[in-house]
């Protein structure tokens, strides 16, 4: 009896960890799939794929890129098991401490393969091709990575179980009190720390790569506006994070006696705070034929815009497919208006008032 | 007879009050509180249905078993909640017509409190005593009678569920409240600390008029208080027994 309940537990508990941490990391990071399928496939066909990868194959340097960008993505699956560990609806997940290690470790492997099935069937077809092209010093690198990259998962996931730490970062207490404008910045920070460095690096080299990139031909303004498009809208997701935090961590907030605009006020601040290394980016590196005035105009219509995004997902559920089917629609939208001319003030007009007016309409609700 | 049953149909109570302010004239208050076609649903389903509710000033206890839907109502009275219907704080602030004016007048303790584990009692009570308007000298009496005082920097993370619910208690009586909505506020509190809440309570009460509403699993006489009114909620929907 105890023999055949065995696997049927076995296999209950890992339908359970799949329900815990498969299907909901891949239902979060629905949007940033469809993104990058659209990118990866809509922009670039098998052929383009097949001719990549019969040059990473044949390329160490090239092939240590694709390792790195799949590294991210591991770090990216652990960040996610550290958060739903941590989570404190998920303090009962520390019983799972107690299964035999060597069980506890196959369980955290499937998942973990689970996490990294995209990759590991990108790496499928890189290796049919490193077979076809008999390429087996690069198909050998290929499934080491693929191997070290579960075992460091796993690990990683294990760690986590045996050390639970409410802390993602062992950031000092401050001595002095916190604003509430800053009270999610430091949350963002200390508990999603790679979602933070990730929106904040990829808008702060976007905005330098184009300020860089300026002065090299025949550019005119359209180029920092789409810069700046591109990095308005790798924060589309900090609304909902915020909205996340707040309906979780700050139930009292909606018992606050504070008007529609003194709610939307300390958003901005709090916005203005998180945009504020932009500023500083663009002005570091701005093309000598810019004008001052210009990037200041740039600065505030991203906050605006940033704004407007925090006005159209707070408080909302969302399905994340929607979101960035939107958000996506809106980088073509913007494209094609950038194109045609649409000027910076035009902008800064549309991205204040649609904040303002999506708020004012969203409190009345 | 007919009346009776109207009034637990309906649940309703007409009772007038005298209340004396802080200057000492009398207030005369019928209803404190009146709910009128209340609807509240998650995902389609309805998990409250109040079509008329009139509550007098003094201390109503709302009892029921879990998920009856006593939390819900709780929640959409403090204004956390979005609902159809009408809520009414002294015959004259509407909750979605005047919300700042109903939400400085309506406080709220949770059962089950949670804050960002990174956070202090000190930066909680800072934003929410400054939101409430919070009269000089009150933070420090209230949490120095609560206890709360001696874990004032340190962040939550680091509390007891019983530290938790002396910062939500603390949170909830900041301001110049008519109404406090107390879920389980016996839940995780030591007796010692108990004693002195229900006391200044009941001080709350008789010197400023400042009116609850609670919820118990724990038996209600402990709190030594006069509860005006026991309504019982089940499946949504609630009934007066008193």
């Amino acid at each position: 009896m105890k023999g055949l309940l065995r696997p049927q537990l076995n296999h209950a508990m890992l339908t359970f960890l799949n329900r815990i941490f498969i299907s909901p990391f891949y239902a979060k990071n629905a949007g940033t799939f469809l993104v990058i399928l659209l990118l990866a496939f809509g922009f670039l066909s098998a052929t383009e794929h097949k001719a990549l990868i019969t040059a990473a194959l044949g390329s160490p340097f090239f092939l240590a890129i694709v390792f790195v960008l799949w590294t991210l993505y591991l770090l990216k699956t652990i960040a996610f098991i550290w958060q739903e560990l941590t989570a404190p609806e998920h303090l009962f997940l520390q019983t799972f401490w107690l299964i035999p290690t060597s069980k506890r470790w196959a369980l955290w492997l499937a998942i973990q393969t689970g996490l990294l099935l995209p990759i590991i069937a990108y790496a499928g077809w890189m290796i049919q091709l490193g077979i076809h092209f008999q390429r087996w010093d690069s198909l050998s690198a290929i499934v080491l990575v693929i191997l070290i990259l579960l075992i460091m998962g796993a690990t990683a996931a294990d760690y986590r179980l045996r050390h639970p730490n409410p802390d993602s970062l062992r950031l000092p207490h401050l001595t002095v009190q916190l604003p509430y404008e800053l009270f999610f910045p430091a949350y963002w920070l200390r508990h999603e720390p790679l979602s933070f460095v990730l929106t904040k690096s990829f808008s702060g080299l976007l905005l330098a790569g184009v300020c860089r990139l300026y002065p090299t031909d025949d550019y005119d303004q359209r180029l920092l506006l789409i810069g700046l498009l591109l990095a308005v809208l790798g924060h589309s997701q900090v609304g909902g994070q915020i909205s996340e935090f707040e309906k979780k961590y700050l139930l009292f907030l909606e018992n606050l006696p504070l008007s529609w605009l003194q709610r939307f006020a300390r958003y901005a601040f709090t916005y203005g705070l998180i945009w504020f290394p932009e500023l500083l980016i663009l002005l570091r590196n701005c093309p000598s034929e810019i004008r001052f005035d210009y990037v200041i105009w740039l600065w505030l219509t991203g906050w605006g815009c940033i704004l407007l995004m925090h006005s159209l997902s707070y408080g909302r559920t969302i399905i994340p497919e929607r979101w960035l089917s939107g958000v996506l629609a809106t980088f073509i939208g913007g494209l094609l208006a950038i194109m045609f001319g649409v000027p910076v003030g035009a902008w800064l007009v549309l991205g204040w008032l649609g904040a303002i007016g999506f708020w004012y309409r969203s409190v009345l609700t | 007879m007919m009346n009776d049953e109207f009034c637990q149909r309906h649940s309703t109570v007409h009772i007038s009050f005298i209340i004396y302010n802080r200057t000492g004239d009398p207030v005369i208050i019928q209803k404190l509180l009146t709910v009128t076609n209340l609807t509240k649903a998650y995902n389609g389903h309805i998990a409250l249905t109040v079509p008329e509710l009139q509550l007098p000033p003094g201390f109503h206890y709302f009892r029921g078993g879990n998920g009856s839907g006593k939390t819900t109502l709780f929640r959409t009275v403090a204004g956390l909640l979005p609902f159809s219907g009408e809520i009414v704080l002294a015959g004259k602030y509407e909750i979605s017509r005047d919300p700042v004016a109903y939400r400085m007048r309506v406080n709220y303790a949770e059962a089950e409190p949670l804050y960002p584990s990174f956070l202090s009692a000190r930066d909680l009570v800072g934003f929410v005593s400054k939101a409430k308007k919070s009269p000089v000298g009150q933070v420090d009496a209230v949490a120095n009678l609560l206890g709360v005082d001696s874990f004032w920097t340190k962040p939550t993370g680091q509390f007891s569920s019983g530290m938790l619910k002396k910062l939500s208690l603390l949170l909830a009586l900041l301001g110049t409240p008519q109404l406090v909505l107390l879920d389980e506020p016996l839940t995780t509190l030591d007796v010692a600390t108990a004693e002195k809440l229900f006391a200044y309570i009941q001080q709350l009460h008789t010197s400023e008029g400042v009116s609850f509403l609670l919820t118990s699993h724990q038996d209600v006489s402990l709190t030594g208080l006069p509860i005006t009114s026991v309504w019982q909620v089940n499946e949504g929907v609630i009934t007066t027994t008193t």
